[in-house]
């Protein structure tokens, strides 16, 4: 549970999340925006600023047969998993690399805050990690600065940071988004790569079903601070059991103009605003009301490794039209084809 | 280039050789040292009542497609035409005369609506820069518009930082809507939006669409919302059309290397609907120095040493329209046949097996 306290009053944005990565595997971690997805990836690295707190949980990253809770753990303690046991890479690679060091240099500094090595072995390291990201020319690019890199080279320079103390596990928040598909491609196969050959698991979070589909081996779906499903990819997407999760995958244009797409009426809810009892009833086609609005639904486990967030996710029965609040008006489309 | 894809009906917006070049000034007398490519011989049609998908990747130039169009930016060579007036030799009166029938909705919500001026006011503009109506008129026509879009009067004396970014976007296209135009550049209208809220809006844009007979021109990177709304697509890279035909031609036999690629790195859901992953290397060249013959041999799997040396030639088959050397002999092989050219380029384009990506053990 992480919450933030703003003079409007407690917004819990994280709410009861429970994930798990093993090793050498990848959770996709998916969501639209405010869902909380990035605040659940600050708050397992400690990062949340304040107003924001974490309440209450744990965080357990285990190696070598010893666990450690990083709730519990000192600053300084945890300063040696950031970027050591936990690699982190996000979003924006202009903003997160600095712009007045060469990127040589900021890989350096990674490796010297965790390893006790001498510059000259800090710099032979950070070629060898631009080789790693299979970076054209790594030599040169060692000496240059951010602004001389593309996107796609920004995000290979992101990845050597976060992996060049090998870490045991790998945030990437949306690490593909800022970039344009060919370039996603060959960002997502050098991943995956990394991944089976070092042995380090991924905390991947996107907006993107498709990247989750084709690079995850376990998703889990977020709506309104919660995980409201989660299942192995190839599962949830052949049999998606959640409202939200259904809608989600019908919403997406797959294929030539056939009739209107479907939608999830009205938004997602801010987090001072979330409504009683199962967050996404309002917008959702299945509701049964008074009950979806009375109580908050638990995650139930339907089959082996498929938990679902809704007491009726057995049989969810015919969707109703939809006619919430701030919905489109139905269509009548005829010979927009 | 100036062969062009010609859908066969007499067309709304015209668009031939097109070309916007910005200066690269240097120096204490900012003397010109070059030029950024960034439109560099365009040429599309789109019938009335049709949309035109405009494809590509960042800096490829199609967002300047759309502005050149609207002499938002003035081109710098080529011609446009709209229902059959010179748009480039038009000026003053007559100008603004045209612009009211072409409008155009930007991508970012955020930062295209004035966060000083209500929705009323943001509406009202084009009305009183147009000189539409009296003031009871003008109201009307708004409160139209913003019924048309699904918002409702209620948010006429609200300000844009009231709204979500699919409202927003709803108000921006009621914005356009209101000076009823008959043609609208879309540039990249939904890519900031969330995958539920862009199903409402290109719903909306389908509509609206079908209801006032519009002609879209509609610009985006987002291939699996240009094949859903497009009649006809082109594909851009580095300031040119380098594939042009109707949507599904082109979304089932892509026939340029580039078009390959680029489809083949769409991640899909459906495993059905996956194809092999070309991994393209390296980045886009500059348009400022654009390599010599085909724009794409640096990065082309497929290119040979004629691809270094000359610019490919328009070959248009089946209305199907395509630069590329190597495309051209595939498809004179399979006589015409663009499906199974499009199968022979794709099967020489992937790479061996070890470089494919795994996913969940499965290759």
């Amino acid at each position: 549970m992480t919450a933030f306290h703003t003079p409007a009053g407690r917004v819990p944005a994280v709410d009861g999340v429970s994930l798990s990565i093993e090793r050498g595997k990848t959770l996709g971690l998916v969501g639209e925006s405010g869902c909380g997805k990035s605040v659940t990836a600050m708050s397992i690295l400690r990062l949340v600023a304040a107003p924001g707190r974490i309440e209450s949980g744990r965080i357990l990253l285990e190696r070598d047969g010893r666990t450690d809770d990083l709730v519990r753990l000192s600053e300084p303690e945890l300063r040696r998993v950031r970027g050591g046991r936990i690699g982190m890479i996000f979003q924006e690679p202009m903003t997160s690399l600095n712009p007045v060091f060469t990127i040589g240099d900021q890989i350096a500094e990674a490796v010297r805050l965790h390893r006790d090595v001498n510059p000259a072995a800090a710099r032979a390291r950070a070629l060898e990690m631009l080789r790693l990201v299979r970076m054209a020319d790594p030599e040169r690019r060692l000496d240059e600065y951010p602004h001389q890199l593309s996107g796609g080279m920004r995000q290979r320079v992101m990845i050597a940071m976060a992996l060049a103390c090998e870490p045991d596990l790998v945030i990437a928040d949306e690490p593909t988004t800022a970039l344009d598909v060919t370039i996603q491609a060959q960002i997502l196969e050098l991943l995956a790569d990394l991944r089976t050959r070092l042995g380090t698991a991924i905390l991947l979070i996107t907006h993107d079903l498709g990247v989750v589909a084709e690079t995850c081996d376990d998703v889990a779906v977020m709506y309104a601070g919660k995980i409201v499903e989660r299942a192995p990819a190839a599962e949830l997407f052949a049999d998606p059991r959640h409202p939200y999760t259904i809608g989600l995958l019908a919403a997406r244009p797959g294929g030539r103009h056939a009739g209107p797409l479907k939608t999830i009426p009205g938004m997602v809810p801010a987090p001072q605003d979330f409504p009683t009892g199962c967050r996404f009833h309002p917008r959702c086609a299945f509701a049964r009301i008074p009950e979806c609005a009375a109580a908050a639904a638990a995650l139930q486990e339907i089959s082996p490794g498929h938990f679902v967030r809704c007491p009726y996710a057995g049989g969810l029965g015919e969707p109703r039209p939809c006619a919430a609040e701030g919905a489109p008006r139905p269509f009548a489309t005829e010979g927009a084809a | 280039m100036s062969a062009e894809y010609r859908p066969g009906l007499a067309p709304l917006v015209d668009v031939a050789g097109l070309e916007t070049h910005f200066p690269v000034r240097k120096g204490l007398l900012r003397r010109q040292v070059g030029s950024v490519r960034a439109v560099d011989g365009v040429s599309f049609a789109i019938p009335k009542g049709r949309t035109l998908g405009l494809v590509g990747e960042s800096g490829c130039g199609k967002t300047t497609v759309g502005r050149s169009v609207l002499r938002l930016v003035e081109p710098t060579g080529g011609s446009v035409h709209f229902a059959g007036l010179d748009v480039r030799a038009t000026h003053g009166e007559p100008l603004r005369a045209l612009r009211r029938r072409m409008q155009i909705v930007f991508q970012d919500p955020y930062g295209s609506l004035n966060p000083r001026l209500t929705v009323r006011a943001i509406l009202e503009e084009g009305l009183v820069v147009h000189r539409l109506g009296t003031p009871a008129e003008r109201l009307a026509r708004i409160r139209a518009a913003l019924e048309r879009t699904g918002l409702t009067a209620a948010t006429l004396d609200r300000y844009p930082h009231e709204f979500s970014g699919g409202q927003r976007q709803r108000i921006a296209i009621a914005r356009a809507l209101v000076l009823e135009p008959e043609f609208l550049v879309l540039d990249e209208p939904v890519s900031a939006l969330d995958v539920s809220i862009q199903a409402q809006v290109v719903n909306l844009l389908v509509e609206l669409k079908a209801q006032l007979g519009l002609t879209y021109l509609f610009i985006s990177h987002d291939l699996s919302v240009v094949e859903y709304v497009s009649d006809e697509v082109a594909v851009m890279y580095l300031g040119r059309i380098v594939e042009h035909a109707a949507a599904d031609a082109v979304y089932r036999a892509p026939l340029h290397p580039y078009t390959l690629a680029l489809f083949s790195a769409v991640p899909r859901i459906d495993p059905a609907r996956r194809r092999r992953r070309i991994v393209l290397s390296g980045d886009v060249p500059s348009p400022a120095r654009p390599p010599a013959g085909c724009r794409f041999h640096p990065r082309c799997p497929l290119a040979e040493s004629v691809c270094r040396e000359i610019d490919p030639p328009a070959m248009v088959v089946a209305g199907h329209l395509v630069h590329c050397h190597v495309a051209a002999r595939e498809l004179e092989q399979a006589g015409g046949d663009a499906a199974a050219a499009s199968r022979m380029l794709a099967e020489r384009m992937a790479r061996p097996a070890s470089g494919t990506i795994t996913c969940g053990g499965n290759s």
